[in-house]
């Protein structure tokens, strides 16, 4: 006797789901089994063909870090050729001069440094040349305001920006940014009054950092690391004041000081034995 | 069927880049923006003799030193305001800071020739830093002579780099030691690392090869041919001459210091296959490190550590480039394939320079060129394209700069490049010159 005659109320078609869901797993499984295979890099194919290596003798790695060397703009965005900095805040184009329509237009000067020749030409054909020609060599008519900018108080004037020397300094590396901040050891006005040696601390720690963080993170809450620069510059007793929650970045950011042999004398203005930095780091991608 | 499809997509995308993400262990970029320096020409105050012609050396050498540094952003001279800046009553910081020249740091000072000694007055002046602006103040006096007026510049340039590089030392006053067979044999020759001060060291009337200084510029070590050979020499800096090292019979190349000035490794074929030995700096304790069959020569001590030797070996077939332990176990393969020779350990021992032809062989048109690898992660960087045949790099003593050889030019000459593959300058442009060997300080 069938047993599901009665009981259930309407007949459930449970081969095509049992079908669906074989082949799903068996996807799966084919999916698990091979993938390593066709992903995995053989281990050794580091010299030429392996992750990024391109044929032809192309670039396989951007190895500069450890180079103690700026980056090399390879192209620049665009010619700024006398203002790279343009503050914060930029002038508004100057209103067009309106002419006025009674004003006599003054005569070219140039007009004078013709030679008889054309001045022959000219004056032949005076009647003839159209009055707004010479106009264009003539300087500005008296009457027109000088060029207004627009004034707000409270910000860094048109091409007056650039680092603000003070206590801190700060970085950024691709998705990461740093900063620094001088604290004892001495005055407390160590980062005002040497700023280019804070300069020279936020670089060296800049260059000396290394993306180990777990490729997983895509943000993290601020780490602090601190660390004392003796006379000589030289960095030690490097400690996590607060951790980030992440251990490996953490500890990229302790192994970026720990690479750094020096960062050279403390300046000879200074008369402390050492000065401490703080060193934050964020971390977001 | 659609919502099986969509789901096996999800799990597709989910499992993914689990299995592709790895861990990424490599720079991005490396410090900040490089330092804009503004390098007025000094002044002459006090004048007599040759003072106008000893400015003008010293600041184009100033110039150049800033300029080939690596670390500086040197602005151009026509963006500079008018008017001498020879005393820090004449720094303007507020228009040195502002564009045109918009500079951080602002290097200027003045030179006088009083009783025939020159002495130079040079400041550095952080523009950001109105209050306390001065990083560097240096007062210099020697006789007044053209090379000293370049080196009193060199030194001014190693302060400030040093100041500002973050504790690295210049290399202004560095040489350069290099065969050149200028004279119709082969010798050793020396110049400063800007090319200036070219001049023979050794006078042997022979075949002169591989110079390599001590680390304390008191000698060199070089193989040749002078009394039958090859054999590895010492010639003192300090003497002016030959001085005692053993003949250890066969063909010895190729010589390198250790680091610490204690040792010296180096090809020898004495058990007729070469093979590399180490002595110490007066050739006694002879030891050798490699027992393979095939030639193993060009060894360079990695000098952080003095622990490890790597070396060119032909043991399977083309040469490639090897590491060991300094005490010969340990060995690795570093280059996978190609002809590899000719490495230099850079001074921080974290990367190997050498020369590689990758793709060798018929109908592999290949061309040597310079190549940077990263030992830890066996990670590499080509340095130098499409230039001729490259070969023989010398890392400089500050990590920043590799001179080698190069034939772009149309014969082996020498040339000097930043360590990213930058600034290339050539340095020698007489006879044939090869086989360059940066100093250590």
């Amino acid at each position: 006797m069938p047993l599901d005659a009665e009981i259930y109320g309407h007949k459930e078609a449970i081969a095509p789901s049992v079908f669906w869901a074989t082949a799903l797993h068996v996807s799966l499984l084919a999916l698990v089994v091979f993938l390593p295979a066709v992903l995995t890099h053989n281990g050794a194919d580091w010299g030429n063909n392996g992750s990024g290596g391109s044929e032809g003798g192309a670039m396989s790695a951007t190895l500069v870090s450890g180079i103690p060397l700026p980056p090399n703009p390879q192209a620049k965005p665009e010619n700024v050729l006398a203002n790279e900095s343009k503050g914060l805040s930029q002038s508004l184009p100057a209103p067009a001069a309106k002419e006025d329509e009674k004003a006599i237009a003054i005569p070219d000067k140039q007009a004078k440094l013709k030679s008889s020749k054309e001045k022959a030409s000219t004056a032949a054909n005076a009647h003839d040349v159209p009055k707004q020609k010479p106009q264009a060599n003539t300087p500005a008519p008296s009457n027109v305001k000088p060029r207004e900018m627009a004034k707000v108080e409270n910000v860094v004037p048109f091409g007056s920006g650039g680092p603000v020397a003070g206590p801190y300094t700060t970085f950024q590396q691709g998705n990461t940014a740093g900063g620094l901040k001088f604290g004892e050891g001495g005055s407390g006005t160590f980062g005002s009054r040497f700023g280019w040696y804070t300069d020279v601390v936020a670089r060296k720690v800049h260059q000396a950092w290394q993306s180990e963080v777990n490729p997983g993170i895509t943000s993290a809450k601020r780490v602090y690391i601190l660390f004392d620069i003796s006379r000589s510059g030289s960095p030690s007793n490097v400690r996590i004041e607060q951790s980030s929650g992440i251990p490996s970045l953490d500890l990229s950011a302790v192994r970026a000081l720990q690479r750094i042999d020096t960062f050279g004398p403390l300046p000879q203005g200074y008369n402390g034995n050492y000065v401490s930095v703080e060193f934050w780091f964020d971390y977001r991608r | 069927m659609k919502r099986f499809l969509t789901l096996f997509v999800v799990l597709l995308a989910l499992v993914l880049p689990g299995i592709a993400q790895d861990w990424i262990r490599t720079g991005t970029g490396v410090g900040g923006e490089k330092i804009r320096i503004a390098v007025p020409d000094f002044k002459v105050v006090r004048e007599e003799g040759s003072a106008q012609a000893l400015n003008k050396t010293f600041n184009e050498v100033l110039f150049n030193d800033l300029s080939s540094a690596g670390i500086f952003d040197v602005i151009s001279k026509s963006f500079y305001p008018l008017g001498d800046v020879a005393s820090p009553s004449d720094a303007h910081l507020d228009v040195w800071g502002a564009p045109p020249p918009r500079a951080a740091m602002l290097a200027f000072g003045n030179l006088g020739v009083s009783n025939g000694a020159l002495q130079v007055q040079g400041w550095l002046f952080d523009v950001k830093n109105a209050q306390s602006p001065q990083v560097l103040a240096k007062q210099y006096r020697e006789s007044a002579t053209d090379d000293n007026a370049r080196l009193i510049a060199h030194r001014f340039a190693d302060e400030i780099i040093f100041r500002l590089g973050g504790g690295v030392t210049g290399i202004a006053e560095s040489k350069i030691y290099f065969v050149s067979s200028r004279s119709g044999h082969k010798e050793i020759w020396t110049m400063d690392y800007d090319g200036a001060a070219q001049h023979a060291v050794t006078h042997l009337n022979s075949i002169s090869l591989a110079p390599r200084v001590s680390p304390d510029n008191s000698r060199i070590a070089f193989a040749s041919f002078y009394k039958g050979g090859p054999n590895i020499s010492l010639w003192s800096l300090e003497l002016g001459r030959m001085v005692n090292f053993p003949a250890f019979g066969g063909t010895n190349l190729s010589p390198a210091w250790s680091s610490d000035g204690t040792h010296i490794a180096f090809s020898s074929s004495r058990s007729g296959d070469p093979e590399i030995y180490v002595c110490d700096q007066n050739g006694n304790n002879l030891k050798r490190l490699t027992a393979y069959h095939g030639p193993d020569v060009s060894p360079v001590w990695n000098p952080k550590t003095n622990a490890q030797i790597a070396w060119v070996s032909g043991r399977s077939g083309l040469p490639q480039i090897y590491i060991m332990d300094s005490d010969g176990t340990n060995v690795q393969r570093i280059t996978d394939q190609g002809y590899a020779v000719s490495p230099s350990w850079s001074p921080n021992g974290q990367f190997l320079a050498f020369a590689w032809v990758r793709h060798y062989g018929p109908g592999a048109p290949g061309a040597s060129d310079i190549y940077l690898m990263d030992i830890a992660s066996r990670k590499w960087v080509q340095l130098t394209h499409d230039g001729g045949r490259n070969d023989f790099p010398s890392w400089s003593p500050d990590g920043r700069h590799i001179v080698y050889q190069s034939t772009r030019g149309g014969s082996d000459q020498l040339w000097s490049m930043l360590a990213d593959g930058s600034q290339h300058v050539q340095l020698t442009f007489t006879g044939s010159n090869s086989q360059p060997n940066w100093s250590w300080k």
